[in-house]
């Protein structure tokens, strides 16, 4: 009885999204399928509108994420409006890198939705538990089926066709569980076309064909232990970017795990979660479709990360903790084959990623500590060493003459907080220290174009670690029927990494108007708010809310670029009987700060209105859902400030979808 | 039947990873082989020519055993044709001489008087030829010595090779002193990307004062010195269409150091063409030559050049 107390109260943790210690991940070695699935189905991965949606439009739905559009796949995820550089983003604690240089393969394209069963988003130095960070973490979660439900087997198949891009979709997943033997797999493949705006022009070059299948295996070894192996493969071919002068020919991934898991009933420890992981990313762009390239380049790119993470619980009467271990050694190259333009001269060639090894280690412990009834602290660091080796370190040393080949830092991280729960309000405040190493890209990139503000970029690595000094509060009010929340987060960070023009070397790339390199701000500020409301205006009418706003400025008080301007997002859902209606208005305000010094432009103000409505029914053992909908129904012509190149966004789409669980 | 299983997952992730590793799309560049094979390359001194005369052995060696258009480091050693051991000798000297298809004589810097090297028995030289021969021309060595207060003379047709490697091109011009100059490069004879150090022989032809006379070669007529004290401003580009003129940052302009050549520093981006612009300065800083090449990067049109530049190629 004791131990279902626990594992109950485990589980109620996990299903607060915003929870910022999941002490014991729900389990899935024991029996508990009934507490298990609702905790499932309140992360389930869809929003508000729309039930079949890709991982960033889940994403999206998260007031913390905003997001770098470069066309109509793989947007680069912001934290906090922080790039990812500065947040370390995972699948379930493996550590994935891009193998693109030009961020077109965001870790968050290696997914599927239907192979995640949640995204674990924290913000700041809570989240270095996975590693060192400044803005936070994304942990993407695969799906688990726990041993011994009732149903051996259980499945879901989505299909639909969204008008605007002729996308058409289909989503398949499997699962079947015995006492002793799981096994998770699924499908997913989309296709599309090239998208049209609000003026109804066709975006060029803004198609996409994704396939994504996993495999996850689990054995129980002894009623406390169980073995478990995954893979994913990842494959997009044929991906436009119509924001860049290129497009993708080819990226494929192979993310694979083998773990063990080992739970403990009685003492201090819980559990205890040791994985191995390797993954092997490829990646090849094509800029032949451009005509107006009169340059032919191949610019191929891999990544290959081998590593280990391995997590242990603990806790003892009000005290608990969770303590990870973090290791992986990652190769990243990127090459660059120029042709010129009368094919009998010799091709030109240049590593952008000259062979560069990053290895970390590190130790993460978050505490938590229920001091009272109503008040709990929230403590933890974490420990990590990063060492950097660059194979062909001339190109590095070219504009950093005798720059070393191996570089070690250290990255320390710590943070606190206190929560107040006072009847039905609730109060946070937080504070948090942490350093981050720069990216391979802003350590050792060479001639990386970035067709933003069309300046090839050259990479230091003698740049400084990333200091953040960062504050948090939040505080909410709850009832039976409305809920509202605040939560403000600031943070002061120190050599603060960016591209400055430099006044040496000339441009590489064909567009590219001149050469900047990663220096340190001496400092920068972020500064992010976000109001959240929800309210039920009838049993079967509820609204949500949401509002946020951030500013930045560097040293010189200056705005930062990609910073989201005030925004907003609400939503009425309706629900009778067997019918569900949706409708939601989102968008930005005018763009006001903007960063000229980063190519950036203002960006007028925008609203987008959506609306959807869908009808679940069931047949034999199968329950279904048939949704329609329109997104951008007033077919705005609007492109947002973090749309590269300020491609416009999609005009209005029709979409339709259904989904079938058994 | 734990171990069993263990043993299983174990095979079908070994099975994984092996077909994740093996199975690249596209295979990646061999870097060091992409800079490896383009150049030919200058490793060996062996024997260039020899010359039997009055018994004595003349053996000189340049690198790969033969002579090319540009700098050639030579090594002359004289022995004793009958007890094939080293012969004493000494003033030692050395003259390329050029017959155009008019029987014009011309030649081209050299050092006319070797440098006893008694460590490594040899005499140590160079000679920068200024063409290869052919029909056009025929190159010939005039080589002196003595032994034992004789003084011995030599002369022998030799063949010059056309420069295979781009990297040890040469250049000849007036300067704006009406003087005749000549620019080869030494080194480096394999670049790589990144920093690399360059080093050229400058020369000038000390113009006659007065007509021939004497017995031929009269050697006011074929006088030729290393300058001194003089820069060569570098500014490396990639002149190639589709690089717009790109250039390099951290170069260094070439000064003489204490072997008389003129070093500097030149950084490549990448392997390609290159084009080497020079301005050449006097010892009082008048540029005598050399055009300054504008920054604009230029894509799609083929790079502006200096009037004085080499072109190389890795
Ligand atoms: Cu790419």
């Amino acid at each position: 009885m004791k131990k279902l107390c626990i594992t109950f109260f485990v589980l109620v943790l996990g299903m607060n999204a915003h929870a910022q210690h999941t002490h014991e991940q729900s389990d899935s070695t024991k029996r508990l399928e009934e507490v298990k699935i609702t905790a499932i189905a309140k992360r389930k991965i869809e929003t508000e509108l729309k039930m079949a949606v890709s991982v960033d439009e889940f994403l999206a739905s998260s007031d913390n994420i905003s997001f770098i559009k470069r066309g109509a796949y793989a947007w680069e995820p912001l934290l906090n409006n922080m790039s990812t550089e500065r947040s370390t983003i995972t699948i379930d604690g493996m550590h994935i890198f891009g193998a693109c240089t030009d961020k077109m393969d965001p870790v968050t394209s290696y997914v599927e939705s239907n192979n995640l069963s949640a995204i674990d988003i924290t913000s700041g130095q809570a989240g270095s538990l996975h590693g060192a960070t400044v803005a936070g973490s994304i942990d993407l979660k695969r799906k688990s089926t726990p041993f011994g439900l009732e149903k051996n087997w259980s499945g879901a198949y989505q299909t639909g066709f969204e008008f605007n891009n002729n996308q058409f979709f289909n989503l398949g997943n499997l699962s079947y569980s015995s006492d002793r033997f799981v096994a998770d797999g699924s499908m997913a493949l989309r296709k599309a076309g090239n998208y049209y705006d609000g003026n109804n022009d066709e975006v060029n070059h803004s198609q996409y064909n994704k396939f994504n299948t996993s495999l996850g295996l689990a054995y129980k070894t002894s009623p406390l232990s169980s073995v478990r192996v995954d893979a994913i493969y990842d494959r997009a071919k044929d991906v436009g970017f119509p924001a860049l002068p290129m497009d993708l020919w080819l990226s494929r991934a192979i993310i694979t795990s083998a773990s063990y898991k080992q739970l403990f009933e009685d003492g201090m420890w819980r559990v205890w979660d040791t994985k191995l992981y390797f993954n092997a990313v490829e990646h090849y762009m094509d800029d032949t479709k451009r005509p107006e390239n009169l340059v032919h380049m191949d610019m191929p790119g891999w990544s290959t990360t081998y590593g280990l993470v391995s997590r242990a619980n603990l806790k003892r009467g009000d005290y608990s903790a969770e303590i990870q271990l973090n290791a992986y050694d990652n190769l990243s190259i990127a090459e660059m084959t120029m042709y010129p333009q009368d094919r009998s001269n010799k091709t030109m060639f240049a590593y952008s990623w000259p062979w560069v090894t990053t290895r970390f280690a590190g130790l993460s412990v978050n505490n938590s500590w229920d001091f009272s009834a109503v008040s709990r602290l929230n403590f933890g660091g974490s420990l990590g060493w990063n060492y950097n080796y660059s194979k062909y370190v001339e190109f590095n040393r070219i504009f950093h003459p005798g720059t070393p080949r191996e570089k070690s830092r250290l990255l320390p991280g710590l943070h606190a907080s206190y929560q107040l729960n006072v009847h039905q309000f609730d109060f946070s405040v937080g504070t948090g220290y942490g350093h981050r190493a720069p990216s391979v890209s802003e350590g050792y990139g060479y001639y990386i174009y970035n067709s933003f503000d069309r300046y090839d970029y050259i990479g230091n690595p003698d740049l400084k670690n990333e200091i953040s000094y960062e504050a948090n509060a939040s505080a909410g009010f709850r009832n039976e029927r409305m809920g509202i929340e605040a939560k403000v987060n600031y943070f002061h960070i120190q050599n603060y990494i960016v591209g400055r023009i430099l006044s040496l070397g000339s441009p590489m790339n064909y567009q590219s108007v001149g050469v900047k390199g990663y220096t340190s701000l001496n400092h920068a500020r972020l500064f992010n708010v976000a109001l959240n409301a929800n309210y039920d205006m009838l049993q079967h009418l509820h609204w949500k809310g949401t509002l946020t706003y951030a500013r930045a400025t560097d040293d010189k008080n200056g705005n930062l670029p990609f910073i989201r301007p005030l925004s907003y997002q609400t939503s009425l859902h309706f629900m009778y009987g067997k019918f569900g209606i949706q409708t939601s208005l989102n968008g930005d305000f005018a763009q006001e700060n903007y960063s000229p010094e980063y190519g950036e432009d203002p960006t007028p103000a925008y609203m987008v209105w959506n609306i959807s409505a869908d009808y679940t029914f069931n047949f034999t053992n199968f329950k279904a859902v048939l949704q329609v909908g329109a997104e951008n129904l007033f077919n705005e012509y609007y492109s947002t400030y973090a749309d590269w190149g300020n491609i416009p966004r999609m005009g209005r789409n029709m979409f339709t979808s259904l989904k079938i669980n058994f | 039947m734990v171990k069993g299983m263990n043993m299983k997952t174990l095979k079908f992730y070994t099975i994984v990873l092996s077909l994740a590793v093996a199975s690249c799309t596209k295979d990646k560049t061999d870097y060091e082989a992409e800079i490896d094979t383009v150049v030919t390359e200058y490793d060996e001194f062996k024997e260039a020519v020899a010359i039997r005369s009055e018994g004595y052995d003349v053996s000189i060696e340049a690198l790969n055993g033969a002579f090319y258009k540009g700098y050639n480091e030579i090594r002359l050693k004289i022995t004793n044709s009958q007890t094939n051991e080293k012969a004493d000798a000494s003033a030692v000297t050395f003259l390329p001489i050029k017959t155009d298809a008019e029987g014009s004589k011309f030649s081209c810097p050299h050092l006319y008087d070797l440098v006893s090297r008694p460590d490594d028995s040899y005499f140590s030289g160079y000679s920068v030829f200024t063409d290869e021969s052919s029909t056009n021309g025929s190159w010939e060595l005039y080589i002196s010595f003595t032994i034992a207060g004789r003084t011995y003379a030599v002369k022998q047709n030799v063949s010059v090779q056309e420069q295979a490697n781009k990297n040890l091109n040469m250049t000849t011009f007036t300067g704006k002193d009406d003087e005749q100059y000549f620019i080869a490069l030494v080194s480096p004879q394999r670049p790589k990307v990144g920093e690399n150090e360059l080093v050229a022989g400058i020369y000038k032809f000390n113009k006659p004062i007065n007509p021939p006379s004497g017995d031929f070669p009269d050697l006011s007529q074929f006088s030729y010195t290393e300058v001194s004290g003089y820069t060569l401003q570098l500014d490396p580009r990639m002149p190639e269409p589709s690089m717009g003129n790109h250039s390099s940052p951290n170069n260094k302009d070439l000064t003489q150091q204490g072997d008389g050549l003129y070093h500097g520093l030149v950084n490549y981006t990448m392997t390609g063409n290159w084009t080497l612009n020079f301005i050449m300065l006097n010892q009082k800083g008048q540029i005598l030559k050399g055009t300054v090449v504008p920054d604009d990067f230029t894509p799609g049109v083929e790079g502006v050049k200096s009037e004085l530049h080499i072109d190389i190629l890795f």
